[in-house]
């Protein structure tokens, strides 16, 4: 971990109705961050963050409208953490979400392609299952960027889950194409350190 | 062919109401931001469909009154908090257990009320089987099609508290199925849509 400047702040995305999730909750209690309605999103808010994180409810629709703020956020060096399924290019290279078709227990093995900061100290198939029950981590992948790495792989072909993409400004974006990460809960104690260390990648303080 | 459905842009919003499965049941899809540019009464269906946030959905609760009141029905599927934009909903929550199906010979519970409704041509109590996230108190002459362990509704028909029709229920079939998620909520889809179509839809034409 390195130090970063204590000004850099993380825009929280809140899309769904209700309560923040508890990582958006987390950020605010650490002060790292602010939580802002899709719908109140001003360019003042990307202009003054450094970081971004977006769930898997955000209104795509809507949010292309920010393309060109999220870019230059990006263009200067900052960092993007998205959840979900991608069905809009919300900035250039992105592509659509491909599910794996009727996904078998062995279709949603988890395998690391790449060591990542998050996942220190923490088995990516501790991820696989919840009660037994298999598929909440990810069933699907978002086609990755030219130049992204895969962090992630599902399935037998490791199809890139997670992956993070460092564009040629320096600004880079993590991918997790499936339920929030940092919110699953689950039955690994490990889990708990995914979510701070989000916040930390998020605010470039974890390389 | 008049069945307008909101689509409030989250993937599995996108994905249920653009994919190719399910797309042409829906003649027009707007943003819940754009109902005020719509005329609702051209079309005899309006579609909410699961987690479309409710303060997306507020600032249009008159006029949805006012198409309710000129006949028109409203489709509103859960988790989009219905109670506070619709007229006469009141909805209770209750947790939601994910794993009641890990246990061999365990019943959820759901039933269907009212088999003779015309809906279950096309839909199965199985179909309507996969979890639930809460119940409705109903008005008096309201039509319940199908309820939880507590016999509680889940999914019903109100044509008494406007001169319309609201058809309420707590499933989230657009969200599961749209995330790629729970086969049962697909089948459910593969039902009720085509019911929506048939029974719903006057087919005048916008």
């Amino acid at each position: 971990m390195s130090a970063s400047p204590p000004d850099r702040q993380i825009l929280l995305v809140h899309s769904h109705y209700g309560a923040p999730p508890g990582l958006f909750a987390l950020a605010e209690e650490r002060g790292l961050g602010a939580v802002v309605r899709e719908r109140d999103l001003t360019r003042a808010h990307f202009n003054r963050a450094f970081g971004l994180v977006t769930t898997s409810h955000l209104d795509q629709i809507g949010f292309l409208r920010w393309s060109e703020a999220v870019q230059a956020l990006l263009d200067r060096g900052g960092r993007w953490f998205c959840n979900g399924h991608i069905v809009r290019e919300l900035i250039p290279g992105l592509r659509a979400y491909v599910p794996i078709a009727q996904a078998k227990r062995a279709d949603l093995v988890l395998t690391a392609i790449a060591e990542h900061p998050i996942f220190e100290g923490v088995e990516r198939s501790s991820f696989e299952e919840n009660r037994g029950v298999a598929g909440f981590y990810g069933r699907g992948h978002n086609p990755p960027p030219d130049g992204a790495a895969a962090i992630t792989g599902v399935g037998p072909e490791r199809l890139p889950l997670d992956w993070e993409w460092t564009l040629p400004s320096g600004g880079r974006m993590f991918s997790h194409a499936g339920n929030d990460m940092g919110g699953m809960g689950g039955p690994d104690p490990a889990h708990d350190k995914v979510a701070p260390r989000i916040l930390d990648w998020t605010l470039g303080r974890l390389n | 062919m008049a069945i307008l459905a909101l689509n409030p842009g989250a993937y599995y919003h996108v994905e249920s109401l653009e994919g190719p499965r399910y797309a042409g049941f829906f003649d027009r899809l707007v943003r819940p931001e754009e109902l005020g540019d719509v005329d609702p009464a051209r079309f005899d269906v309006l579609l909410v469909p699961c987690r479309t946030p409710a303060d997306r959905m507020l600032p249009h609760a008159d006029r949805l009154g006012a198409y309710l009141d000129g006949g028109g029905t409203i489709v509103a599927t859960g988790e989009s908090n219905s109670e506070l934009w619709l007229p006469g909903v009141r909805f209770t929550p209750q947790p939601t257990n994910f794993w009641w199906w890990l246990t061999p010979g365990t019943d959820l519970g759901v039933r269907v009320a009212k088999p003779e409704h015309p809906l279950f041509s096309f839909l199965t109590e199985k179909d309507c089987t996969y979890h639930l996230h809460g119940w409705f108190d109903v008005p008096e002459g309201a039509e319940v099609l199908v309820v939880n362990e507590g016999r509680k509704p889940i999914l019903y028909v109100d044509e008494v508290t406007t001169s319309g029709r609201m058809v309420i229920t707590s499933l989230d079939p657009f969200y599961h199925h749209g995330s790629h998620f729970m086969p049962a909520t697909t089948r459910f889809l593969d039902g009720f849509l085509p019911w929506v179509r048939r029974e719903l839809d006057r087919g005048d034409g916008p």
